[in-house]
């Protein structure tokens, strides 16, 4: 018997390994069945049909077609890319150098993690009710500090206001999910060899070139990893931005998920065209993760 | 109570991508009961796959296992009543050495007191009194050993299967282990089996020696012989540090029959084994150990590379002139230094001849009553 | 070590004055990003503990501790909802969590230890789900809970919700039972140990640190959620406090201050976490993805 085995039976253990693989494929099998496979099918189901709830008319690809050429599509479609680069960016950016000054510095290097942990842990309301307090016009901190300082005449909406909408909300995002970043490089930058910096000295290399030649080939792979999953992760945010604007103002927020909702729940439900948006959504990200995997193969910078 | 273990034609396959790698290749010996027998031999040899399918843990795709009339074949490991010690040692972390030990009686439904009985002896046997209550984490590299050695021992197997135990410990460690598990195998009825690739091991500890070829039966012997009687170069050249030194020659018809020769030597062949290989090539092989300087009937000349010095010994490294290294293990070398010429023999009563195939066509004694042979008539 | 990426001084600058330089950036930074993360939660503790009278004296808000107060979390809890929607976040997250991590264990393990055909398959899918944005997910079980006549209920919702946890948490089960070496269960059946019993006496016990992190983050991600409760229910008894509390931005007479003693109480299990099981979430990272 082996612990990695094939289901073509020996005798003799033939049924408790069986029973075994069935306890604990069954549940898994059953569960995804039911709460994946199924809604989702239901979901494509729908997606072809316009008014599926109601009148079901088979439209094929009409939901489709009428959803991508929708004027709202080319917005949302812009502010998921804007929203789920600069999001993901940002906290590379951040999350980087943050792991790097605490790879360094032990003391005090524990608080500072519990402290990063813990906007991640926060429901995604908290996070909201804070940052929209610090960013209101009225008894916002954020506010209060740049007219205090002369930097603005008069107080920024920021949440409601078509320009900054969006960078607030990528703010907020970050505050909330950049810590992601931040443990994952520090996990991978302790687990580069000290040796090789001190080889490095050793032979001669400054700082910045010890940087470039060994902290950054060997944190490639979890990069790549963090920008995919980050970004197909912001890519399908719903509840940050909905809960800061709601999509507004003037759809400045909307992103394609708030467009889905929107499309589901608001006005007339429209569930073919909702659906239907759901499914472009997966195809771009689907396409996206292929084209991702071939051209940066980042599952080999990671023992998968 | 101990029990020999039998295998016939046992064979394990793997099929990955596409491609099928035969583990084990139709192997047939019976390990006689009690024994101490050791599964020796390059890495890929199998050895491994061997002592799994002994234990259980893998099974055979074709052919049988017994454990003396007992057919194992398809009984799982937990009914098999054989322990094992894994290379990796695998102690549960999460549980004293105490219950690490016991775990295997407790398993059995054996009462706690009788369980703190027989771990307490286990622990004293092996020296590890002192840390029972302790976590495995807390143990070094060759206490942790000892727990895994004591769990096997408290079992009362009949067969004890050891995992290359040892090759994650320093030499000190190894030496001591050692004798450990000798005294085990005098203290417990139990055939053992042990598997490793460090051949000293192999040579020092056991009764008989499997040495395995890419999956095949090499050669099953006790050490002795297959130091001295190896039947093929692959195992002349496996046993004994540095390897054996191997000379090309041809068979030759000569005045008192058929000789082998070689650049620097002309052996003369015993007539029964060498008579149809007349214009065959053979290789020639010899010990370093059996090779001295300025002594033996067959000399041949050596240009030293590096002398190393071991002990009492000497090794030297070196080229015969005509190119193949040849390697000395003596006492007694002189001066000899780099680039010094050095003039090596043997007798042929301890050299071996391998066919174009490997296998041996005779060896030692053979070879030297040919030589009485040729010099009486 | 190295790698703090700054220019190459060495040449103008003593090696001794470089570390200096180095240390102060480090500890400048490490102190700019601690006020980022803290400014957010101490304002609410601050407007959360303070009466509203004092927070908003004059029009400018007070953020320094003049005074303390229960009264804010008073209101919550005789004028609101609160109290209901607690109990309703409490009974869907431990549900949740408890679903997601057997199921996560199980087929973490699973995975790891058998091979059978449809395996990939089954390793993609998890994967697949994973790409899915909950909203997704949430549009066509509305209508399926709907038509069977399951909105409102804490089943439909800890569905909804284990749905959304357990791909991550059967990857990192699934990544974290590699670690487990094959040999510790091997060992145990050579001793006579079934393979049921080898789980719950030897692998379960040794995974404990990734069942943790599993459970933590399901946990975050029930706790947490908003887009599921939010279409599932629509009943205002039902609302998890996530969902209650998002009400109150909209009603007038719920001010600031009810409303961060409203947030204070949602981030106080994942500050218990945060303090108490750190190294179990860590852990958890470490793990999940990046070896």
């Amino acid at each position: 018997m082996s612990a990695v085995s094939t289901l073509q039976g020996r005798l003799g253990e033939f049924d408790e390994k069986r029973l075994l693989l069935f306890g604990t494929f069954v549940p898994f099998t059953l569960f995804f069945v039911l709460v994946w496979g199924v809604p989702i099918g239901y979901a494509l189901g729908m997606s072809l049909f316009s008014d599926p709830t109601g009148a079901a008319e088979f439209a094929f690809l009409g939901n489709y077609v009428d959803v991508v050429t929708s004027e709202l599509f080319g917005t949302a479609l812009v502010n998921s890319v804007v929203y789920a680069l600069s999001s993901t960016i940002l906290s590379l950016v951040l999350g980087l150098g943050l792991a790097l000054v605490v790879n360094r510095e032990i003391k005090g290097g524990n608080a500072l993690r519990t402290m990063m942990i813990f906007p991640y842990l926060l429901p995604t309301l908290v996070v909201i009710f804070m940052w929209t307090f610090l960013l209101d016009p009225n008894v916002g901190a954020m506010n209060q500090f740049l007219l205090d300082y002369g930097l603005i005449q008069e107080p920024l909406a920021f949440f409601s206001s078509t320009t900054w909408a969006m960078p607030a909300v990528v703010v907020t995002s970050v505050w909330k999910y950049g810590s992601f970043a931040f443990f994952i490089l520090l996990a991978r930058l302790q687990a580069i060899d000290p040796n090789l910096y001190e080889r490095a000295r050793v032979e001669g290399a400054s700082t910045w070139q010890a940087f470039r030649d060994i902290t950054i080939p060997n944190l490639r792979g979890a990069i790549l990893i963090i920008i995919l999953v980050r970004g197909i992760w912001m890519f399908n945010k719903f509840d940050i931005i909905y809960l800061a604007t709601r999509g507004g103002p003037l759809d400045a927020t909307t992103t394609l998920p708030i467009m889905v909702y929107e499309l589901a729940f608001l006005g007339s439900p429209n569930f073919g065209g909702a659906t239907a948006l759901a499914g472009i959504m997966f195809l771009l990200l689907a396409a996206v993760a292929v084209v991702y995997f071939w051209a940066f193969n980042p599952e080999q910078e990671v023992a998968a | 109570m101990a029990r020999p273990i039998r295998l016939d034609d046992v064979r394990k396959e793997y099929h990955t991508a596409g491609t099928t790698h035969v583990a084990v290749d139709d192997l047939s010996l019976e390990i006689p009961e009690g024994s101490f027998t050791t599964i020796v031999g390059p890495s890929g040899c199998g050895k491994t796959t061997t002592l799994r399918m002994i234990a259980g843990l893998e099974t055979p795709i074709s052919g049988t296992i017994h454990f003396g009339d007992r057919d194992v074949t398809e009984v799982r490991p937990q009914d098999r009543n054989a322990a094992m010690v894994f290379q990796s040692i695998a102690l549960y972390p999460h549980m004293t050495v105490r219950e690490n030990i016991a775990y295997g009686l407790k398993v059995a439904g054996v009462s706690k007191v009788e369980r703190d009985a027989a771990v307490d002896e286990a622990a004293e046997t092996l020296q590890i009194s002192e840390q029972l209550e302790k976590m495995p984490a807390e143990l070094s590299g060759g206490q942790q050993q000892r727990v895994a050695l004591g769990s096997a021992f408290v079992q009362d197997p009949d067969v004890l299967l050891l995992d290359e135990p040892m090759s994650d410990l320093d030499a000190k460690l190894k030496a001591e282990l050692r004798v450990e598990v000798q005294r085990l195998h005098q203290e417990m009825d139990a055939t053992m089996v042990y598997v490793t690739h460090d051949q000293t091991e192999a040579m020092t500890m056991s009764d008989h020696v499997l040495l395995l070829e890419e999956g095949r039966l090499a050669q099953f012997a006790p050490p002795g012989d297959l130091f001295d009687c190896p039947v093929s170069q692959y195992v002349a050249e496996f046993i004994g540090t540095p390897s054996t030194n191997t000379l090309p020659a041809t068979v030759e018809a000569g005045d008192h029959g058929p000789t082998i020769v070689g650049e620097q030597f002309e052996i003369p062949a015993p007539e029964p084994q060498f008579a149809d290989r007349i214009g065959d090539s053979v290789t020639l092989g010899i010990r370093p150990q059996y090779l001295s300087p300025d002594e033996g009937d067959h000399r041949i000349r050596v240009i030293v590379n590096v002398v190393e010095q071991l002990g009492t010994e000497f090794v030297v490294h070196g080229t015969s002139v005509d190119g193949a290294h040849v390697n000395v293990v003596d006492e007694n070398v002189g001066e000899a230094g780099a680039d010094d010429e050095l003039s090596v023999g043997f007798d042929a009563a301890d050299a071996f001849v391998f066919d174009v195939d490997g296998e041996t066509i005779c060896h030692g004694d053979a070879l030297g009553a040919a030589r009485s042979a040729s010099t009486s008539q | 070590m190295l790698g703090l990426g700054k220019g190459a001084a060495g040449k103008y600058v003593s090696q001794r004055t470089q570390e200096r330089v180095r240390r102060v950036a480090v500890i400048l930074t490490a102190l700019l990003v601690a006020v980022f993360v803290s400014i957010p939660v101490y304002v609410m503790i601050a407007i959360a503990f303070q009466p509203s009278v004092t927070t908003f004296r004059g029009g400018q808000v007070n953020l320094l501790f003049d005074s303390f107060t229960f009264d804010n979390f008073i209101l919550l809890f005789t004028e609101t909802g609160t109290p209901r929607y607690l109990f309703n976040s409490f009974v869907v997250t431990a549900s949740s969590t408890l679903l997601a991590t057997a199921l996560s264990v199980a087929a973490g393990y699973g995975l790891t230890r058998f091979e059978f055909r449809g395996k990939t398959m089954a390793a993609r899918a998890v994967l697949f789900a994973y790409m899915f944005s909950p909203i997704v997910l949430a549009i066509p079980l509305y209508v399926i809970f709907f038509s069977l006549n399951m909105l409102d209920s804490y089943f439909a919702l800890t569905l909804a919700l284990t749905g959304i946890s357990a791909p991550f948490g059967i990857w990192l089960m699934w990544q974290y039972f590699q670690t487990v070496p094959v040999a510790l269960e091997e060992s145990a059946w050579i001793r006579g140990a079934s393979r049921t019993r080898t789980l719950w006496e030897v692998v379960l016990p040794v995974a404990r640190p990734g069942t943790i992190a599993t459970a933590i983050f399901s946990f975050s991600v029930a706790w947490n959620d908003f887009t599921m409760a939010r279409v599932v229910m629509s009943q205002n008894e039902m609302y998890p406090i996530t969902v209650g509390a998002s009400l109150f931005l909209d009603r007038v007479t719920i001010g600031w201050s009810e409303t961060m003693a409203a947030a204070v109480l949602m981030s106080l299990p994942p500050f218990a976490i945060a303090l108490f099981l750190q190294n179990y979430l860590l852990q958890g990272f470490n793990v999940g993805g990046l070896e």
